[in-house]
């Protein structure tokens, strides 16, 4: 309060003492975080009159109406300010100068480093680019914007998992996802779903292997340092906001809304059309025509219910908005010798499954206080607890959803415990649950806490020499409690079914885990300038260690309903628990050479030896070198040229690896104790006091050695024309050897899979960016860019003996795969046979195409082209952004597209109105001469309806992969924003809000897919974030949109 | 002079790490997992792991081989109907009997020459020959003198089925051998605990052993030689072959068939997709045989048991009992606790039944391969499986009320002028194989019924009609695309997985129809 008033006096007084002529201006110059400049100069144009900024950002000079301010900061751009007679104070916010060379950035190991002397690709993006669309997570809002970053958003639903690649895969089975550093302390990838996106500052984006070196064993898959805000000197603060975010359903799998429930299989009429069935889920019945039918067998109490036989279209109705909710604060402060950033968010979600929630609470202090002038302290702690209370069967409650024709009001079945026709015992369908029943039937309560904090010394004992320690933990409290609730049918409903409908008998799965990782630094750099040269040496040693334990105990066949308890049961719990611990130590050295600040040379070094491998194979090298050239510092010719802001050349080779002993980056296993074959209990046993073990079904190859990745990049930056454009272009290549691999063997040899380090994958690509501004003024800011990259991965080798290695697969074997030879991952599966020309071969008789039963190549997996497109306008206080991405180049296998054929409600299932028809681009043999083929226009398939017809017969149509993969291109538009800053004309009456603004906000708002994709996002993978195994997708939930807005506001 | 200090301490501190690395890096012992084991422990699990699949290699024969056809309210029976069979199709067969005998491998090699463990030694190398002879008879030729040996062997060669098969006999031989030779004084005994097969009864591990080396010799001595053709004085299995670690209804200690086709151990539905398959049904209701005693203990509703032809459509077939849901317990209402093929969740699990030694040795009498009166074998075989199915669940105790060899004497009566009861009515050696054959087929009605597919496929018999679409003369599939005149499958094609991980050794171009196991016609 006192602080209000002593400005409000200040304000008063230079209203009071103005007079013409030179008049005394004052004024406040902030970044657009609202934080003060201080140092900015002040300078009026045409004169050598200047001042500077006080660290409040303030300034006060003397000068006339109609003088030209101009505002100058080293990392901004130059602004004016025109003195007018009606006005004495004035308040200006710079936008920062992002191509500026000099900026100093945070790469591996926490060291700084200039842009201009690094020698590989990096990207920083601020926190309030990352923040624009308002995500609940960090990573949705960095797709898109950083060429060579994929982000896949892999899952859908109320807190989705994202899948962060950078440069395209490069281990088989090992770990691919960038490795996530947070205030210079390696965390594991699931904390960076756990921020709050407004406590970020910065995060610089590694691309590739030569950056992050200086992790070793964890630095072959690039890296995002994020760095979450500090406390200023001299800036007291107060930011609070609200975003409302809705999610909608933004993209609807095509569906057919003629047919309805029955089939062939329940008869046919005079015409040979199917008969209607009331119960059956297969809607291969007659056509819908509106008369009144059954639906359901009678109930018990007579009662029978009857429906137009019309597509009612509820099915796309069952998915409900859902709706966001962050609430966010922050409090920032600094003094002389201490800052301190405190910030607090909540966060609740409700998704487009109906009663799925989620929400999460984070908490942040981060602080520094300076306790001699050459020894500093740094603290940062961070507490996120998030919750779930979700279905556990999404997958099949969709499946059930498809299972049930167009004309059942599956809406009205909501309420299953009042309405009787959506009962359990009255539901219409004996195979196949109400899905509202079974989202409410099975559930699952998530509990996680975090905890991630970090403490940090710098001492500098003499001049030029600094010394670090920091200490780092990261430690994760879950629980989870999952349940299907017990329900018995009445007698009358288990006969009316025929038995179908069987009681559930209940089960519960509790369990309870704990993480912590402890990671511990100390190095030492030490600075000395001789002539031109100078030298930047630094050594140091890393220290980790993870410990884990998890218990799990579950139960089926529950007493009493209702409630969800282990010892509720007729049944003992069957229990396991785990417990994990792992160490590295790590010495490290970084020693770089600078000549005439304009060529840097920087090499590092680093040695690892890890606790989960065993001597001599535990101990690894792994160097890096580095080259920067500034040229446009370097060469007169150059530094002269007004067009040229600056032109840097830059290349590097680094050799890094990964002990790949777990491919999931968030596994609490750690890939400790993997070395030796295990012996488990099976087949039921222990019996009445007498264990039985089994031989485990791995085998490890004795001498197992991490992953090494070899590479190299070169690229140049360059800025033209004061910013107007600025470009990054960047080659990459990579070699990744020694790949470990728990390959698949065949059971004769007594095991299952093989755990060996074989097999090669080389990387290639480019990365750029082109940024273009083509107006900066003091009222319009416009500017567009665009970031391209391409990769193409390909396999070398796996092992003489593989002939191709099964990433993650179907029971059928379709799935995606490591062939050699070709790009990474692949989608293989079923084929119909086909002739040389690709035409289907179809039988001469039935019509009925003949399928190839071996697995083989039926596509990419992996997206090669990614494109973003940005654009930011701002008018005065308006400022537009919006986001494009593209990806293309790979195919999808929907593996979910079976069920909707079965169901009989894929539009694929009308494509010959389920009449006979002849297989498309088919040909038969010709009798007289074999091998040869005749192109087929008169064979028809006899059954083209389902039920006992073409489109639900497993061998001719459902078990062929083919018929399910299509295009994985999308084009999405990713971010859009629209805010306003309410003008400080208008916020002074306030006496209080410094800044407030108010946005519009989306994300994914819409998607456009190939025609061919009729099923859902291609984004989805249906074998997880942590599965290399993409381009397979199934019956998750549809790809929502977020729209929302905000209200921000600065006291 | 500051810097030097700081070089010397941090000098101390590189050095005292690395004495210290060693000693922190060494915590890489498994806390979660045993990394060794003993025989002890292994083979008893071996063992019901068998049992185990044996409940698999029941279901794939009494689907292939006319004991079960599909139910009501299911579709989707694909190449169970067509036999257009896949890789897929079965394949868990393969893996886990491989699994299995990598579980018996694992005591051969720990055991194999220890004077303490001659007993586990030797089952685990009968059990390794009982094994494997599923898989020759599944599949014909499959990895054998090269598999089970981890990393030595990443891709085993193939045998030829017709070299494995005297192999298989001399292992049982060399196990034989191993039991008699044991010093009792020194050789740890099996239990009832390390042995849920025959709880340490040694004879009847070696008469298991003579059985089925009978039934490898029986079943190949016309086109393969063996080296030994003699047997061990103990003779054979007078006793059914049953394993029983002491199952009951509890999480994963389900008898296997029960849990599969009446009740898991929750109560949940087994499954219901099958139901009784008209063609073995008419050899209880009159319709080729009258056999009221053993129909009513197996079928739910006997005489009335709903029963279908593989293949015939959705509608108009039954659905599974409501109430009870196993078609294969011989009552309307209650469940477990009875006789019959589905006794209850805690009954064992046959490997062979006294029944099929008494039909082999029978055999091998009409064949001269082993001497004795087929005659009294053939009956011994009909009353054994009265015997069997009369049986409690704990396979010891007689169901109240039923007397085996009085029903088998009124069972022999009634059917009395028919050559495969009668076995005097049997006058031609092919009557006389005819009759054995059938009755065994009856014998393993549900509880091995791989053993009455395979004994089809060697000797046609039970005999079908070819082509005929009535149920009770073929147990073809209404909707077979098999080229053979029978309308039948001749076998299941190799796993996919040997075709990823094992091409070069694989045998291709196997068909379902025309190749041949080879003992098979």
């Amino acid at each position: 309060m006192r602080k209000f008033a002593a400005l409000l006096t200040v304000l008063m007084l230079y209203c009071i003492t103005a007079f013409a002529q030179t008049k005394p201006i004052t004024g406040r110059i902030t970044g657009k975080d609202g934080q003060p400049i201080e140092g900015a100069s002040v300078r009026i144009q045409g004169t050598r009159t200047g001042t500077v900024t006080n660290p409040k950002g303030e300034f006060k000079i003397n000068a006339k109406d109609g003088a030209v301010l101009v505002i100058s900061a080293i990392a901004f751009n130059p602004e004016k300010i025109s003195v007018v007679a009606s006005q004495g104070n004035y308040s200006l916010v710079l936008t920062p100068n992002a191509n500026l060379m000099d900026e100093v950035v945070i790469t591996a190991g926490g060291l700084k480093t200039r842009k201009k002397e690094e020698g590989y690709n990096a990207t920083e993006i601020k926190g309030d680019e990352l923040n624009i669309a308002k995500p609940v997570d960090v990573a949705a809002g960095l797709s898109g914007k950083v060429a060579g970053l994929q982000v896949s958003d892999v899952s859908g639903g109320v807190n989705p998992n994202y899948r962060i690649v950078l440069r395209g895969q490069r281990s088989l089975l090992g770990n691919n996802q960038a490795l996530i550093v947070l205030d210079n302390v390696v965390v594991p990838n699931a904390v960076l779903g756990n921020l709050n996106p407004g406590d970020i500052a910065t995060m610089e984006v590694l691309n590739g292997a030569s950056a992050t070196a200086l992790y070793g064993s964890e630095a072959s898959n690039g890296a995002l340092v994020v760095t979450t805000k500090k406390g200023r000197k001299g800036v007291n603060q107060v930011q609070l906001s609200n975003t409302t975010t809705i999610q909608s359903v933004a993209f609807q799998p095509k569906l057919q809304h003629e047919f309805g429930g029955g089939g062939n299989g329940y008869g046919v009429t005079q015409d040979g059309l199917p008969v209607f069935s009331p119960i059956e889920n297969q809607s291969y019945g007659p056509k819908y025509n509106g008369q009144m039918v059954d639906l359901g067998a009678p109930l018990e109490d007579g009662s029978q219910q009857m429906v137009p036989y019309s597509d009612n279209g509820q099915k796309e109705k069952f998915w409900k908005a859902g709706v966001t909710n962050q609430t966010d604060f922050s409090v920032t402060s600094g003094s002389d010798n201490s800052t301190l950033y405190l910030a607090g968010q909540y966060a609740n979600v409700s998704g487009i499954m109906p009663s799925d929630q989620y929400n999460r609470t984070s908490l942040r202090l981060n602080g520094t206080h300076k306790i001699l002038d050459n020894l500093n302290t740094t603290y940062t702690v961070g507490y996120t607890q998030n919750r779930y209370n979700i279905t556990t069967e999404g997958q099949d409650i969709y499946n059930n959803l498809l299972n049930i024709p167009g004309d059942v009001p599956i809406l009205s079945y909501k309420d299953w415990q009042t309405n009787k026709f959506g009962n359990p015992n009255g539901f219409e369908n004996p195979w196949y649950q109400n899905p509202y029943f079974e989202l409410s039937n099975n559930r699952e309560t998530v509990r996680n806490d975090y905890l991630i904090g970090s403490a940090q010394i710098d001492y500098a004992p003499i001049k030029d020499l600094n010394i670090t320690y920091r200490i780092g933990i990261t430690t994760t409290n879950s629980s989870y409690n999952s349940w299907t609730g017990k329900f018995t049918y009445t007698p009358y409903a288990i006969t009316a079914s025929g038995g179908s409908k069987s009681n559930i008998p209940g089960a519960v799965t509790s369990d309870n885990d704990y993480y912590t990782r402890l990671s511990s630094d100390f190095y030492a750099t030490y600075r000395k300038a001789v002539k031109n040269f100078t030298f930047n040496l630094t050594g140091g040693t890393s220290v980790r260690q993870n410990q884990s334990q998890n218990t799990t105990a579950s139960v089926s066949g529950l007493v009493t309903p209702g409630l969800y308890n282990l010892s509720n049961s007729t049944n003992f719990p069957t229990a396991n628990s785990n417990s994990y611990e792992s160490r590295l130590i790590g010495v490290y050295g970084d020693f770089k050479i600078g000549f005439q600040n304009f060529l840097f040379l920087e090499a590092t070094g680093r040695n690892d030896w890890v606790s989960i491998l065993n001597p001599p194979n535990n101990s690894f090298f792994y160097p890096s070198v580095a080259l920067s050239f500034v040229a446009s510092d370097a060469i007169k010719a150059l530094k002269n040229m007004k067009s040229l802001d600056y032109l840097k050349f830059r290349g590097s080779w680094s050799k890094v690896g990964q002990v790949n002993l777990t491919g999931d980056p968030n596994s609490t296993t750690f890939g400790a104790y993997s070395l030796l074959p295990t012996f488990s209990q099976a087949n039921g046993y222990p019996y009445q006091g007498v264990a039985g073990y089994s031989v485990g079904n791995q085998l490890v190859q004795t001498g197992l050695l991490p992953e090494i990745t070899k590479g190299f990049e070169f690229g140049t930056d360059f800025a033209l024309l004061h910013d107007f454009a600025t470009v990054n272009l960047t080659y990459y290549s990579t070699h990744t050897n020694n790949q470990t691999i728990p390959t698949s063997i065949s059971t004769t040899t007594g095991f299952s899979s093989y755990l060996l380090n074989s097999g090669e994958v080389s990387n290639k690509g480019v990365e750029s960016k082109l940024s273009l501004t083509p107006i900066r003024s003091r009222n319009w800011t416009v500017s567009v860019s665009g970031n391209y990259s391409y990769y193409d991965n390909k396999v070398v080798n796996i092992n003489a003996a593989l002939a191709k290695l099964p990433i993650a697969s179907y029971g059928d074997g379709s799935g995606s795969y490591a062939v050699p030879g070709l790009t990474f991952p692949v989608i293989e599966g079923i084929d119909y046979s086909r002739d040389s020309k690709g035409r289907v071969i179809v039988d001469a008789t039935t019509g009925l195409p003949q399928v190839n039963q071996s697995i083989q190549v039926l596509g990419n997996a992996a997206a090669k082209d990614q494109l973003g497109l940005d654009a930011t306008l701002r008018y005065k206080n308006w400022h537009f952004y919006v986001l494009f991405e593209y990806r293309g180049g790979n195919k999808i296998y929907n593996a979910g597209g079976p069920t909707y054929d079965w169901s009989g409600q894929s539009i694929r299932t009308v494509a010959y109105n389920r009449q006979r028809f002849v297989f498309p681009n088919s040909v038969y043999e010709d009798p007289n001469h074999p091998g040869s083929y005749i192109a087929n226009k008169t064979v028809v398939i006899q059954n083209g309806n389902g039920n006992d017809g073409f489109w639900t017969d497993q061998t001719e149509n459902m078990g062929v992969t083919s018929n399910y993969i299509t295009s994985a291109a999308f084009w999405k538009l990713r971010q859009i924003n629209l805010s306003y800053d309410i003008p400080a004309s208008v916020l002074r009456k306030s006496k209080f809000i410094k800044n407030a603004t108010i946005s519009v906000q989306g994300r994914n708002l819409f998607e456009w897919l190939p025609k061919s994709n009729i099923y859902t996002d291609p984004e989805y993978s249906d074998a997880g974030s942590a599965s290399n195994g993409i381009g397979l997708t199934n019956l998750q939930a549809p790809p929502v949109r977020y729209y929302g807005g905000t209200i921000s506001l600065t006291f | 002079m500051k810097k030097i200090s700081i070089i010397i301490l941090s000098g101390i501190a590189v050095v005292m790490l690395g004495s210290s690395c060693k000693k922190y890096l060494n915590i890489n012992a498994n806390p979660n997992q045993s990394t060794s084991s003993t025989p002890d422990a292994v083979l008893p699990q071996a063992i019901v792991y068998t049992a185990a699949n044996i409940s698999s290699f029941n279901d794939y024969g009494a689907e292939l081989g006319g004991y079960a056809a599909n139910a009501g309210g299911y579709g989707g029976f694909g190449s169970n109907w067509t036999y257009d069979f896949g890789p897929n199709d079965y394949a868990g067969l393969w893996s886990s009997t491989y699994d299995a005998l990598e579980d018996l491998q694992f005591v051969l090699n720990s055991t194999q020459g220890d004077s303490l463990y001659p007993y586990h030694n030797a089952a685990a190398r009968i059990l390794k020959a009982y094994n494997y002879e599923l898989l020759v008879d599944t599949y014909n030729n499959v990895p054998y003198t090269n598999a089970l040996q981890g990393t030595t062997d990443l891709t085993p060669t193939y045998d030829d089925a017709k070299t494995l098969y005297p192999l298989l006999a001399n292992e049982l031989d060399t196990a034989i051998a191993t039991i008699e030779a044991a010093n009792t004084n020194v050789a740890e005994a099996l239990t009832s605990g390390t042995d849920p097969l025959f709880g340490g009864n040694e004879t009847s591990w070696i008469q298991f052993a003579n059985t089925i080396k009978l039934r490898l010799i029986v079943r190949a001595s016309a086109m393969v030689t063996f080296s030994n053709t003699t047997f061990d004085a103990n003779g054979f299995l007078a006793t059914d072959a049953v394993v029983n670690p002491g199952y009951q209804k509890a999480t994963g200690q389900i008898s296997p068939s029960w849990g599969d086709w009446v009740q898991t151990y929750t109560g949940g539905n087994g499954n219901r997709a099958w139901m009784p398959c008209t063609f073995v049904f008419s050899f209880y209701n009159g319709t080729k045989l009258s056999d009221n005693a053993r129909g009513s203990v197996i079928y739910f509703d006997y005489p009335a048991t709903p029963n279908n032809q593989l293949g015939v459509g959705l509608t108009t077939v039954p659905s599974a009992p409501a109430t009870t849901n196993g078609w294969y317990s011989g009552s309307t209402t209650s469940l477990g606790s009875a006789p019959g093929i589905m006794k209850g969740p805690n009954m064992g699990e046959p490997l062979m039944l006294a029944a099929e030694s008494y039909f082999l040795q029978a055999e091998a009498n009409v064949r001269n391969i082993v001497s004795g009166t087929a005659k009294t074998n053939f009956y011994n075989g009909i009353e054994a499986s009265f015997n069997y199915l009369y049986l409690l669940p704990d396979d010891k105790t007689l169901a109240t009320g039923l007397d085996p060899v009085a029903d088998a004497a009124t069972y022999e009566a009634n059917n009395a002028t028919s050559y495969l009861v009668n076995y005097s009515l049997a006058t031609t050696t092919a009557q006389q194989i005819e009759a054995i054959i059938t009755q065994k087929y009856i014998a393993l009605n549900f509880i091995n019924s791989q053993e009455g597919w395979n004994e089809y496929r060697r000797t046609t018999y039970p005999k079908i009609v070819d082509g005929s679409q009535d149920g009770t003369l073929t147990f073809a599939s209404t909707l077979s695309q098999s080229s053979r005149p029978d309308k039948l499958p001749s076998r299941l094609l190799y796993p996919a997985s040997e075709y990823s991980y094992n091409s070069a050794n694989v045998p291709t171009g196997i068909s379902p129809y025309t190749s041949l196991i080879f003992w098979a016609q």
